[in-house]
């Protein structure tokens, strides 16, 4: 950080490790001019725990607990794009049943992740009603998810080639009854918030990120197609289910915070007629392909799968010399490059909206961190 | 009079410092700092579904100035540790520590031969209290931390005089004691 | 797919790198349409030319193959998706020019491989580590790094 032209008014404010708002542990080290910003370095690595290096150290299947609690959030996401990953490079199949139900699972998914962001920002522009009624209606989804997968934060669900356990009765009827719940939750949200004076005063015209801008940082998921940029990894490279499913990617041109939040909302609405067309159609038979090896070893090569979690395009890029282990498993996390523009965005802004910038780029630390 | 101060504090001090302990254990308040999954069970557990509102645990204070308990929700990486330590020094005392988590309590899924970026359990750090095992702890499991808590300041849930539920049912009075 | 969607990109490239290091990928199952192995000098020029093509820079990564590191750019296209991989073989201890001057994503992309594995980019402009404390001394993805008994996570200095 530059210390020149330093005035009467210039001061360095720390922001984080431990502020409420970060989510989590990111700092933020800040120039300021008075209350306007000057400059914004952002110092991550609090919640570096060594994801990469206990890939090289252990097999594909040790490390299947790893992805999900990278982004929590999008723990099933992040487990199902592991498995694909190696589903890809092994070129194992995966029974119909299965692909529905991971899309399913995955959908619930980013709908609960959505939702968390929801309250989480709203609690972080002053407003503590919402984060109640998002708690609300994500546990929910948990209790969904619960019955399938058995755990509510961290899921192993998906496994190489199909995924753990059957569901059972009680999930469909679950997932059946949640989706017009959600719809008649989103009308609320809508009446509660997105009208909302203040709420609009404070995130309309704030933190504009232009479709050029977006694009030379790399951003994706939300950010980006808030941007203008319709681009979701689901429609441009469609894996499992997503080719046969009809559904639109929301986007809006503003760019500000306010259309970040409005993509989220119509996401919600796209995932949750993404769930109910492949609930529909969900065909019965086996939930995992036969013959899986216990150690399976991707022949040598490198190989790339992605996949849109609920911050956006996901890269596995793996290098693998054909053994058990990987040579390196690197995770492209949308985080990491969605927060890479904070240093250019936040100048010139005010300190008060750092907050509301910052919570509407949606990052989740130790996905950054790894 | 001397020596009789020596057998210790006077029977009045005793009962006001029940009671103290008694109102302290009724209204812990935790400071906000979540370090990695577990705070998103910590939050839930603050939320509407778990309300640890319900036994005055649930004023999040963000600042460690005004919180009593340090709820280590996550894994505390190398670069952290200075932090943490720093949060827990800044909180006024009597102070206390729940260490949520496997991680926060052994280092959890992240501990094997070679890591380099974590510290293997609060404990390294931070005097713990309670430890609370999951990867994540369910929000349940974090009140049952919480309770065990009051419990320990109260010595026993039975001199918790301002708790108005059995924490044994079936077991009515019982309190604390299993 | 990979003929239709990247034609013209892979043309334009194979007429400026020489189109004997440009290989047509098996998508579905490596997941980039074209491979592209080329000398670390030509790394920028390989950077203004997709930016040029409205590609974006997906990520930086690097394989540590023993003695050199495999350092691999991957770019992919909003508009017709299209991704390039690019392989540089680089000699440990060698530094390559940075491209956080035609990508800005490149700037923290960069960072973390130096920081991870210690490739030096020249030209970066805040070239430091990111993710591990700034006084630490190794980089944990190199093969040869040993967690020594000081980091094994039991006695911890403050
Ligand atoms: S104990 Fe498990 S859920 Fe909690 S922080 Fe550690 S890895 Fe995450």
């Amino acid at each position: 950080m530059h210390r020149q032209a330093l005035t009467e008014d210039t001061f360095y404010l720390n922001l984080g490790p431990q502020h409420p708002s970060t989510h989590g542990v990111l700092r933020l080290l800040l120039r300021l001019d008075g209350e306007r910003i000057v400059e914004c370095q952002p110092i991550l690595g609090y919640s570096h725990r060594g994801h990469e290096h206990m890939a090289q150290n252990r097999t594909y299947l040790q490390f299947m607990p790893n992805p999900c609690r990278m982004d929590y959030l999008s723990g099933l996401m992040y487990n199902h794009a592991y498995c694909l990953a190696l589903e890809r490079a092994c070129g194992l199949e995966v029974p119909a049943r299965a692909e529905h139900l991971r899309v399913i699972c995955a959908e619930l998914n980013r709908i609960s992740s959505h939702l968390l962001w929801f309250g989480a920002y709203l609690m972080d522009l002053g407003a503590f009603t919402p984060f109640l009624y998002a708690f609300d209606d994500r546990e929910d989804i948990l209790a969904i998810l619960g019955l399938a997968t058995g755990s509510r934060l961290t899921y192993s669900y998906c496994r190489f080639g199909g995924v753990r356990d059957d569901v059972g009765q009680d999930f469909l009827e679950g997932v059946r009854a949640f989706i017009p719940k959600m719809r008649a939750r989103l009308k609320d949200y809508d009446t509660l918030v997105t009208r909302n004076v203040i709420f609009v005063n404070r995130t309309r015209g704030v933190g504009v990120i232009s479709a050029d801008l977006a694009r030379a940082y790399a951003l994706t998921g939300p950010c980006l197609r808030a941007s203008g940029v319709g681009f979701d990894i689901r429609k441009a490279e469609p894996y499992g289910l997503y080719p046969e499913l009809a559904f639109d990617i929301p986007v809006r041109a503003g760019g500000d915070c306010l259309d970040r939040y409005l993509v989220r909302l119509m996401e919600i609405e796209q995932s949750l007629s993404i769930i109910e067309q492949a609930i529909e159609r969900l065909p019965g038979g086996p939930v995992k392909a036969r013959g899986v090896p216990q150690f399976i070893a991707p022949p040598a090569g490198i190989y790339h799968t992605s996949y849109e979690t609920a911050r956006g395009h996901l890269g596995i890029f793996l290098a693998s010399d054909g053994g058990r282990v990987p040579q390196r498993l690197k995770f492209r996390v949308p985080s990491f490059s969605n927060l890479g523009i904070l240093p250019v965005l936040l100048p010139d802004t005010l300190v008060a909206d750092t907050i509301a910038i910052l919570g509407s780029m949606d990052v989740v630390m130790p996905e950054i961190d790894r | 009079m001397v020596e009789a101060r020596q057998e210790g504090p006077p029977v009045s001090l005793a009962v006001l410092s029940q009671v103290l302990d008694a109102v302290r254990a009724n209204s812990l308040w935790p400071l906000t700092f979540g370090l990695a999954c577990c705070a998103i069970e910590m939050m839930a557990a603050g939320a509407a579904r778990f309300d640890l509102d319900r036994f005055g645990a649930g004023v999040f204070r963000p600042s460690p100035r005004q919180s009593d308990v340090m709820i280590v929700a996550g894994t505390i990486s190398r670069k952290m540790a200075a932090t943490v330590v720093t949060l827990y020094d800044q909180m006024p005392a009597p102070k206390w520590v729940i260490a949520m988590g496997n991680c926060a309590i052994g280092g959890g899924p992240f501990t094997y031969p070679g890591q380099y970026a974590i510290v293997n359990g609060a404990d390294k750090i931070l005097p713990v209290d309670i430890y609370v095992p999951g990867c994540p702890p369910r929000p349940e499991a974090l009140i049952q931390g919480m309770l065990e808590l009051q419990d320990r300041l109260t010595q026993g849930g039975r001199t918790n005089l301002l708790r108005r539920f059995a924490r044994y049912p079936g077991r009515a009075g019982s309190g604390g004691q299993p | 797919m990979t003929a239709q969607a990247c034609e013209r990109l892979s043309r334009r490239l194979g007429q400026r790198l020489g189109a004997a290091a440009l290989v047509e990928a098996d998508y579905p199952r490596q997941g980039y349409h074209l491979r592209l192995e080329l000398n670390p000098g030509h790394l920028r020029e390989l950077a203004a030319m997709m930016a040029q093509e409205g590609c974006y820079l997906e990520y930086i990564t690097a394989v540590d193959r023993g003695g050199h590191l495999d350092l691999a750019y991957v770019f992919g296209r909003h508009q017709a998706p299209c991704r390039v991989l690019a392989l540089a073989a680089v000699p440990k201890g060698q530094g390559v020019l940075s491209i956080a001057g035609v990508f800005p994503a490149a700037d923290w992309q960069e960072r973390e491989v130096f920081d991870m594995l210690g490739q030096r980019f020249i030209g970066h402009p805040n070239l430091k580590r990111i993710l591990l404390p700034e006084d630490a001394d190794f980089h944990p993805l190199l093969r040869d790094f040993q967690a020594g008994p000081e980091l094994g996570g039991d006695e911890m200095e403050l």
